[in-house]
This record gives C-alpha cells, sequence and structure tokens, in this order.
C-alpha cells in the first residue's frame, strides 16, 4: 500500500527522472576520466618502450654484444611485468643477441610500433599467447633492434580501470535510486499524514486545523494556506447558518404574538370559529417548534453545553426513555427488548441524551407496525459504549442513509404519512457529535438499526 | 394577585400585563432594573416575573438582593437564553422558575399560578386530597371513594404533581420537568398517553370527571362541582 504510494508518487517519479539524469551526467565524466587516465597511461607505456629503446641502441652500438647481453640482464631482475625483452637481429632475421626467441610474427601498426603474441613460459602456465607491444628501428648498420614490453599489465589496468568507473556508475544510480525511494517515502509519509488529517476535518469538526508545527518548510506553507482555507470555508457556513439562525430566532417572536393574537380573537368567536382559530393555532405551535428545534440544534452545535457534562449512567437514561414511551409502544402491541448493561458511566448531558435516545425511540415507534419489535441495547466495548435502537419498520433506503441526518430531510416514503418536521435525527446527530461520539445507521432487514458509540 | 413584571421589551411587557389583568390580577409594571429593584424592595407582590437581561441592573442582581434582603417573594425569571446553564444560574441566584422566551401566554399563566401556591403550601402535607381523591404521601396510597388504586411509580408522582396543583392549568412542559425531570422537546403527545393512562384508572366508572384537558394550554387536575 504505502509502497504503491511510494511508486506513483509524483516526487518519485521526479526522482527517477533525476536519477537517469544523473546517471547519464556521471557516464560522460566517467567516459571522460577514462580515456584521459588511460591516455596517459599508455603514452607513458610508449614513451618508456621508445627510451629503452633509444637506450639499448646506444648501448648495442657503442658497447656491442657482451655490453648489450650485461644489460639485458640488469634489466631482467626488474618485475617480471614491467620487464622490457629485447632482441637484435642482423638484416637476415638471424639473433643476434637478445632475451627473445626468434623474430616474432607482428603486426605493424607504423612508425615502427608493432604487436605480437609469444608464449612466455617463464610466466607459468597459462601464459601462453602473451600480448607483447613493441618498437622496433634498423641500425645504420643493417641490424634491427626490438624492444618489447608485456601489454596484459596495461590491458589488466585499463580494466580495472574502466571496471571501477562501472562500477561507481552503478553505485551510483542504486543510491540515487534508494535515497529517491526514501525521500519520495517521506514525503509520501508526510502529505498522507495531511491528507488524513484533511479527511478528518471533512468528515468531522470543520472547526479542527492541520497541526502546523509538525510541518516543516513548504509543507508548512501548504498547511497554513490549507487551514486559512478552511477558517474561510468556516465563516462562510457559519455566515450561512447565521441567517438561517437568526430568521427562526428573529421569527419566533413574532409568531408567539400571532398565536397569542389568535388566542385572544378565540375566545370572542362562535364554536364553527374558534374550531378553525384553534387549527390555526395549532399551524402556529407547529412552526414555533420547528423553529425551536432548528435553535436548540444550533445551539448544541455550538459546543457552548460541553460544559455542562456531568458524569452519569446512560443505562439511567435509557431506563427513563422507555418508561416515558412505553404507553405509546403498547397502543401500537410492540414488544421492547431491552438489554442494558449496568455500572456504566459517560460524561454527558443528561438532557441532551434523554433527548437523543428519545426521538430514536419515538422514531422506531412510528414506524414499526403494530405487532412488531423493538430491540434496545445497552453494551460497553472497550472505551466506547454502544446504544443500538433497531426497529422492523420500513427501514431507510441505501441512499437515504446519510442524508437522513440533513435538517428538514425526510424518507420519501414517510412525507405526509408520519408527523415530524425532519428535525429528530438532526438533533440526534449534533448531540452524538456534541459528545464525541458517531452514529451509524445499518439494515436491521426489515427495519431500520441506527447504533451509536459514546465515548466513556 | 398582585404582580411585579420588570422586563424592558415594551411589546412582551404590553402582552404580559395585558394578559395578567384579564386573568385578574393587579400588576406594576417596571422598564429597567433600579426602578423594578425600587418597587421590589418597597412593595409587597405575591409574584414577580423578572427578565434576564435588564438595563441597569441585571435581572439576577435584582433576585440577588432581594434574597440577600429576606424577600422571599417567588420569582419567575424570564429569558432569552435556553441554556441549561442559564437556567442553574438562574435558579441558584433564587428564581423559582425559569421560561425561556417567546414563550405562549398560558405557560406563563401557569407557571406563575404553580409557583404562587408552592409559597402558599410550603408547609408540609402528609394528605392530598381534591374532591373524594385522595392521596396519603406517607403510606403512597391513592384511594378514590374509598377505593384504592395501583399506580406505578411515575404514575404516582404524575398524580402527586397534579394534586398539589390543584385547580391550577399545567402545562406539558411543566410536567416533563418535575415529574420526569428533563427538559427536552418530545416529538410526540407522549404526554397524553400518560395522562390518558392516569385518567383511566381514577376518573373511569366515575360520574365526577377530574383529570381535564385544557385545550391549548395543557391539564387541571380539579373538583368540577367546587367551583
Amino acid at each position: 500500500m504505502i509502497v504503491n504510494k511510494v511508486f506513483s508518487s509524483y516526487t518519485f517519479r521526479f526522482l527517477s527522472f533525476y536519477v537517469t539524469g544523473l546517471s547519464v551526467a556521471v557516464m560522460v565524466i566517467l567516459v571522460v576520466v577514462y580515456l584521459t587516465m588511460s591516455r596517459g597511461y599508455f603514452n607513458e607505456v610508449h614513451d618508456s618502450i621508445t627510451h629503452q629503446l633509444d637506450t639499448f641502441s646506444d648501448v648495442y652500438q657503442q658497447h656491442g654484444i657482451d655490453a648489450s647481453r650485461a644489460y639485458i640482464d640488469k634489466q631482467m631482475e626488474t618485475l617480471k611485468l614491467n620487464r622490457y625483452y629485447y632482441l637484435v637481429v642482423d638484416e637476415e632475421y638471424k639473433k643476434i643477441v637478445g632475451n627473445l626467441g626468434d623474430w616474432p610474427k607482428f603486426t605493424d601498426y607504423g612508425g615502427g610500433w608493432l604487436s605480437f603474441e609469444l608464449d612466455l613460459l617463464e610466466l607459468g602456465a597459462g601464459a601462453e599467447n602473451n600480448d607483447f607491444v613493441a618498437r622496433s628501428l634498423q641500425l645504420p648498420s643493417g641490424e634491427y633492434v626490438l624492444v618489447a614490453r608485456l601489454y596484459e599489465d596495461v590491458i589488466v589496468s585499463a580494466q580495472l580501470v574502466s571496471g571501477a568507473l562501472l562500477r561507481s556508475m552503478l553505485v551510483t544510480i542504486v543510491l540515487g535510486t534508494i535515497g529517491g525511494a526514501i525521500i519520495a517515502g517521506l514525503s509520501v509519509k508526510r502529505i498522507d499524514v495531511m491528507n488524513k488529517s484533511i479527511q478528518q476535518i471533512m468528515v468531522g469538526d470543520l472547526s479542527e486545523r492541520i497541526n502546523v508545527s509538525d510541518q516543516q518548510g513548504d509543507f508548512r506553507e501548504l498547511a497554513y494556506n490549507i487551514n486559512h482555507m478552511l477558517d474561510r470555508i468556516q465563516s462562510l457556513m457559519n455566515g450561512v447558518k447565521q441567517v438561517s439562525d437568526n430568521v427562526a430566532h428573529d421569527l419566533r417572536t413574532p409568531l408567539t404574538r400571532l398565536k397569542n393574537h389568535l388566542a385572544d380573537l378565540q375566545q370572542d368567536l362562535g364554536a364553527e370559529s374558534q374550531e378553525q382559530v384553534r387549527h390555526l393555532i395549532e399551524e402556529a405551535d407547529g412552526l414555533l417548534a420547528t423553529f425551536n428545534a432548528l435553535l436548540r440544534i444550533a445551539q448544541i452545535e455550538s459546543g457552548s453545553r460541553r460544559s455542562g457534562f456531568s458524569q452519569l449512567d446512560p443505562r439511567v437514561i435509557l431506563l427513563d426513555v422507555v418508561e416515558l414511551y412505553e404507553p405509546l409502544a403498547d397502543d401500537k402491541s410492540l414488544r421492547l427488548n431491552m438489554d442494558f448493561q449496568a455500572g456504566l458511566e459517560i460524561a454527558g448531558d443528561r438532557d441532551l441524551l434523554f433527548q437523543a435516545f428519545a426521538n430514536l425511540l419515538d422514531n422506531a415507534i412510528k414506524y414499526t407496525p403494530a405487532k412488531g419489535e423493538i430491540e434496545l441495547r445497552l453494551v460497553a466495548m472497550g472505551k466506547m459504549i454502544h446504544v443500538t435502537v433497531a426497529d422492523s419498520g420500513p427501514g431507510v433506503p441505501q441512499a437515504d442513509k446519510k442524508r437522513v441526518f440533513r435538517r428538514f430531510f425526510r424518507v420519501d416514503a414517510s412525507r405526509g404519512v408520519e408527523v415530524g418536521n425532519g428535525l429528530g435525527l438532526s438533533m440526534v446527530m449534533a448531540v452524538i457529535k456534541l459528545h464525541g461520539g458517531a452514529i451509524l445507521l445499518t439494515d436491521n432487514s426489515p427495519g431500520l438499526k441506527v447504533e451509536i458509540e459514546l465515548p466513556v | 394577585m398582585r404582580i411585579l413584571l420588570i422586563e424592558d421589551d415594551q411589546s412582551v411587557a404590553d402582552y404580559i400585563v395585558k394578559g395578567l389583568k384579564q386573568s385578574g390580577f393587579t400588576v406594576d409594571h417596571a422598564d429597567n432594573g433600579k426602578q423594578g429593584l425600587f418597587l421590589a424592595t418597597s412593595e409587597k407582590y405575591d409574584v414577580m416575573v423578572i427578565d434576564r437581561m435588564l438595563p441597569h441592573v441585571d435581572g439576577l442582581t435584582i433576585i440577588q438582593t432581594l434574597r440577600a434582603a429576606e424577600n422571599k417573594t417567588p420569582v419567575l425569571i424570564l429569558s432569552a437564553l435556553g441554556e441549561v446553564n442559564d437556567r442553574v444560574k438562574g435558579l441558584k441566584a433564587g428564581g423559582d422558575d425559569y421560561l425561556v422566551k417567546p414563550f405562549a401566554f398560558a405557560e406563563l399563566l401557569a407557571r406563575i399560578e404553580a409557583i404562587h401556591r408552592r409559597q402558599e403550601s410550603s408547609t408540609t402535607q402528609t394528605r392530598l386530597k381534591v374532591a373524594d381523591l385522595q392521596m396519603d404521601l406517607l403510606a403512597h396510597k391513592v384511594t378514590r371513594a374509598g377505593e384504592s388504586f395501583n399506580l406505578q411509580p411515575r404514575e404516582y408522582k404524575l398524580l402527586e404533581y397534579l394534586m398539589k396543583h390543584a385547580g391550577q392549568v399545567v402545562t406539558r412542559t411543566m410536567l416533563l420537568e418535575h415529574v420526569w425531570e428533563y427538559h427536552f422537546d418530545p416529538q410526540t403527545n407522549v404526554i397524553d398517553v400518560h395522562i390518558s393512562r392516569l385518567r383511566q384508572k381514577i376518573d373511569k366508572g366515575f360520574d365526577r370527571q377530574l383529570l381535564a384537558t385544557v385545550r391549548g394550554a395543557g391539564y387541571m387536575l380539579h373538583d368540577p362541582d367546587a367551583e
């Protein structure tokens, strides 16, 4: 997972290109180094051969055969690989003096330069076909002088150098790739951390921010900018919410006045008109209840009620809810199956939790057909308590499961069938969020299962 | 009954004054905290209705001042703030009840009568009686015309509250707050169901129906023949 992410990350791809470019550059540099080095080395070998040829020719010409032999013997004391081989032949290529056998078969490169292969038994087994590089010249007296040198060591050192260069290039590529992967991994991890906090903010509390102090450099700036963007989103959202809350708030007073006037009016009217006015008053009451619910939700969402939290037993609240709603369930012959774990304690607002559980049970009773069953459960799981309310009603279509928490949203099938303002579950959501919990709707097949998770 | 209203919002004040006068009460109105405090300390009232946010002296300070001076007149606090904490603060300051604006007049009236009655009947009673319905608070026994009922604990509490406020309108919110002791907003007529169950037990088979529904306001337990 993280490995896939590293390889598909932009940073890693960028680094791959970088490593490729780097390898090409290193290769060019190494080729130049190789050429320069080998050229210097060859020149040195050539110069020394030319020097040996001149010296040996002089010795032969001026001091004769014996001096030449002595010279050769002296030279033979040096290391085998650096050893020079000498040969003087007459015009018919007959050996006069030297430590090589016969005049070898050679390849001529011009300018007196030649090369040949020869078995050198003194170099031990496997030393057949040794490469030699040699130079020869013809003395004014007609003899041919040849100085040869083993080429093996030149080739070996050239191979050594090129091998070393090749290896260092490989190391460059490998190290570059590993380094790239590590750096990409680090940046992927950082982006991952940031992505996770953004996701959390998006699903949860919009007032949360990315921790800027965790970040450095560019990432810090990115975190800053994201936070600023969230500030802006939040203030825009608050603006919208405030407008609707203000509307609700400001309309409550005139509505109450309207209702009171209607009540005044009602008393002065005949029976039939009184009935009509009563309907009007009920309408006004409904509107007021809706506005009040909206404002209550807004107030809960503001988080100000957190200061009123106290330690309480969720079982007691659930039992009170059940006790209040039991007659409603009885009227529909519904069976309430309860399983409440005793002795639990959570920090919360008693009235709000009562409200949330009451709304859920109220819904369950409303939507479960007569003689159905409703299951209520309270269990502790680790550091959470789970409250489940499951009914055997028509349930909520999968597509609507998220939308039911929106204000005024009602599942189509229930529109107009059951009374309600579409704020019940919004209220539940607001309460659960205030308590740092989560809510999940699943299928009870048939019916709806509401699972609530609250931190202990 | 003589009532003092301290409220700075003119339209709310007019509406309350008018309603209370129609209900047969004498009402004095002060539109700021200073004048309100002056009236409250210099005159004798049965109930005071005090807004929390007032110019010059705020509502809670007035109540604290009165309580410090051993003035025990029942006080109903009015507030636009519906916070639980505000409610607690208001009651701690010495208020007897708390009503969030805007409210229906019936709710205000019911609460004024309730706190007034609470003051009158603060002496410990051991026996409640409405017509031939009797409740023995010590033995936890309820009888009507000598016949005893089996009431669930909550039904008993509900009936006790209704009997303590016999002859007064009791709203649904008041019942939720005092019998169930939760401040919340029931989405359905769940209280009505409880009332009708209680009615089944205490009124069924009797000519005189004691537990009446007051349309648009709430319920009232009373002796219809006594009025």
